[in-house]
């Protein structure tokens, strides 16, 4: 676990830099957390990426399809990697859980691409 | 592989772990979950594994009960001669150099405790019989061994006795569950599974969304609205498929593609948000949990009044569903010998499980000129077939994905001969093997069968590795990015999907993936 400082008060991030306690977050944080994980700026289009992925994620429990993420926010498609390169970037921007059955692979040295357990 | 001549006995080669070489534990909340035996933190690179007091009869006496309970785990453990046909069969064994993943090797693993213990020969002269007594070092070889093993029996076709390798691995890693030795990459999807009805746990509305998504996009490329039921009662099929189907890319297209056969036939099915996934991580994890796992599809199947159920694009269900389920949890008397309602073919094949596969049900409607397909809007793919192992080795789909194929793309190459059908090579992850931490082992395992897809490369432009099964289209990506990157990865119904001229459509643009379709309208 590490201890961070925000602006008001100190929030706890774990070893793969999920947030540890996810009523810590706001959009603060996810400036915080954005910095964390090498993302220069966290401009209003990616904010609208995690926003949307901490909507989804309180009424599906569930890592969105990505095209999903991009058609309802009106961004193009592969929206998210465009902005974060690896998709789980966005999501632990998002102050949401480590989901542990997928991960993001980078073989090509190029693309992300989701790895699901089945 | 350095070619250097043993200067030790394979019993006294320790194994090592270290970062890379092994899955992660199961975590304790993941072992609590499943009520196993010693939950606890642990990591295999720790010397202290934690085990339970008295573990070493823990091991013994589940080793008897299972000797007792499985003739087959007694004849497995009784009838090799070590003629060694088996040892340059395995994918592992040919991507490691280790001499441990020659299955016959890797048996040997759990024979010589078997010799050492209940064999009159190995109970008198112990090694000198090829026994040795269980020690910690050999529990932590069976996990090392076990976990580099797709269970894929690929050795099994060439072994002169049968011995399935899969069975003895499945032995070794039910054993090692005993005493709270598994991974987190079964556990916890098998949890999921158990909890949500799917690996991937998605809650029923998530998975009925992510359809919905799917056909949103079907809508936007074809113009045509499809509208697949969930639960329907009363619905004369039951389609259940793995759930990364509807979950992340390229398993997605395969769903587009099932979506538009369906539509196109006018099938009259319905998905299941209980029944709502294919795959069973219980087969990698023990005969129970299997079994459990399993018993959702008649379950759900009799809850809703259908007639067969129909099963789409997975490797291993198809290990558990025709060689398994209905001793397991069977008979099904209450279904129906699977009849196509679409060219009233009967699925004689199927008449104990009363489950087909969407290949043999395709390739039946391509048979009798039920599609209207266009496979040249499949033309800027040069396609290559994986046989996946299960659905090759164990149930016999050889033809039938070839008669789609060559139906539903303008050309397709094969593979070489003893890379293909029964001979097929594994993809390197399956059995749960799938997880990052391990992919330097991946990408070696993988090695013969990315080695046999450049060949088609190199000679005929293959650039898509087409198969049938979740967990090829996952980890075949990571493979071909590594070893072929010019080569994408499918599913077959994406491609059968995709070649449907469907009554009432706009002019295709675009193939499922959006990719453009130049000048392909025809």
């Amino acid at each position: 676990m590490e201890v961070m400082n925000t602006a008001r008060n100190k929030i706890l991030v774990d070893e793969k830099g999920f947030l540890a306690r996810a009523e810590e977050w706001n959009e603060d944080v996810a400036h915080i957390l954005a910095e964390r994980e090498g993302i220069k700026e966290l401009t209003e289009e990616k904010m609208e990426i995690v926003r949307f992925m901490r909507n989804y994620y309180a009424k599906f429990h569930a890592f969105p399809i990505l095209n999903y993420v991009c058609k309802n926010i009106h961004q193009p498609r592969e929206c998210v990697s465009g902005a974060f390169d690896n998709p789980m970037t966005a999501w632990k921007i998002a102050g949401l859980p480590d989901p542990s059955t997928i991960s993001f692979v980078k073989i090509d040295g190029e693309h992300y691409h989701m790895e699901e357990c089945c | 592989m350095t070619g250097s001549i043993p200067t030790k006995e394979w019993m006294d080669v320790p194994a090592v772990f270290k970062e890379g070489n092994f899955c992660y534990p199961a975590k304790k909340s993941m072992v609590e979950y499943h009520k196993f035996p010693n939950p606890r933190e642990w990591s295999p690179d720790q010397d202290d594994w934690k085990l339970p007091d008295g573990w070493e009869d823990i091991i013994l006496k589940g080793l008897k009960e299972r000797l007792d309970k499985f003739r087959s785990l007694k004849l497995f453990m009784d009838t090799c001669v070590r003629c060694g046909a088996c040892a340059d069969k395995c994918h592992f064994f040919l991507g490691t150099g280790d001499p441990k993943n020659m299955p016959v090797l890797r048996a040997e693993l759990l024979r010589s405790v078997y010799r050492n213990d209940f064999t009159a020969a190995g109970k008198l002269l112990g090694r000198l019989a090829g026994g040795r007594p269980m020690t910690v070092g050999v529990l932590k070889e069976w996990f090392m061994y076990a976990y580099q093993c797709t269970e894929c029996r690929r050795c099994s076709v060439f072994c002169p006795y049968g011995i399935d390798q899969a069975e003895i691995t499945m032995m070794m890693r039910e054993l090692l569950h005993l005493v709270g030795v598994g991974t987190n990459w079964i556990l916890e999807p098998a949890a999921n599974s158990n909890r949500t009805g799917n690996h991937m746990g998605l809650q029923p509305h998530t998975l009925k969304d992510n359809v919905s998504y799917l056909c949103d996009d079907i809508e936007t490329i074809t113009g045509i609205r499809v509208e697949p039921t969930f639960n329907r009662k009363g619905a004369e099929i039951l389609f259940i498929t793995p759930s990364a189907d509807v979950f992340a890319e390229p398993g997605i297209y395969t769903a587009m593609g099932y979506l538009l056969l369906f539509h196109h036939i006018g099938l009259d099915y319905t998905f299941s948000t209980y029944a709502s996934e294919g795959g069973n991580f219980g087969l990698f994890t023990s005969n129970e949990m299997m079994k459990k796992l399993n018993a959702k599809m008649y379950a759900e199947a009799k809850r809703l009044g259908v007639k067969w159920i129909l099963g789409g694009e997975c490797g291993h269900m198809w290990r558990v569903l025709h060689q398994y389920m209905d001793t397991m949890n069977g008979p099904a008397d209450f279904l129906e010998v699977p009849k196509s309602p679409i060219t009233n073919t009967v699925f004689e094949n199927a008449a104990s499980t009363k489950m087909v596969h969407i290949s043999e049900f395709t390739a039946d409607l391509i048979r009798n000129n039920k599609l209207k397909i266009d496979p040249k809007r499949n033309a800027h793919r040069i396609p290559t077939w994986h046989d996946s192992c299960n659905t090759s080795r164990a149930m016999g789909l050889l033809d039938e994905p070839r008669y789609v194929l060559d139906h539903v793309v303008p050309k397709w190459y094969e593979m070489p001969e003893n890379t293909i059908r029964e001979k097929t090579f594994c993809c390197g992850s399956g059995t749960g093997l799938n997880t990052g931490e391990i992919m330097e082992l991946r990408m070696r395992s993988g090695l013969p069968r990315a080695n046999a897809v450049k060949h088609v490369e190199d000679k005929f432009g293959v650039n898509t590795l087409a198969c049938v099964c979740a967990i090829d289209r996952a980890t075949l990506t990571a493979l071909m990015d590594y070893w072929n990157p010019n080569v994408k990865v499918c599913g077959l119904s994406e491609l059968v999907g995709n070649s449907l001229i469907m009554d009432g459509e706009k002019e295709r643009e675009t193939g499922l993936r959006f990719e453009p379709l130049e000048g392909m309208e025809g």
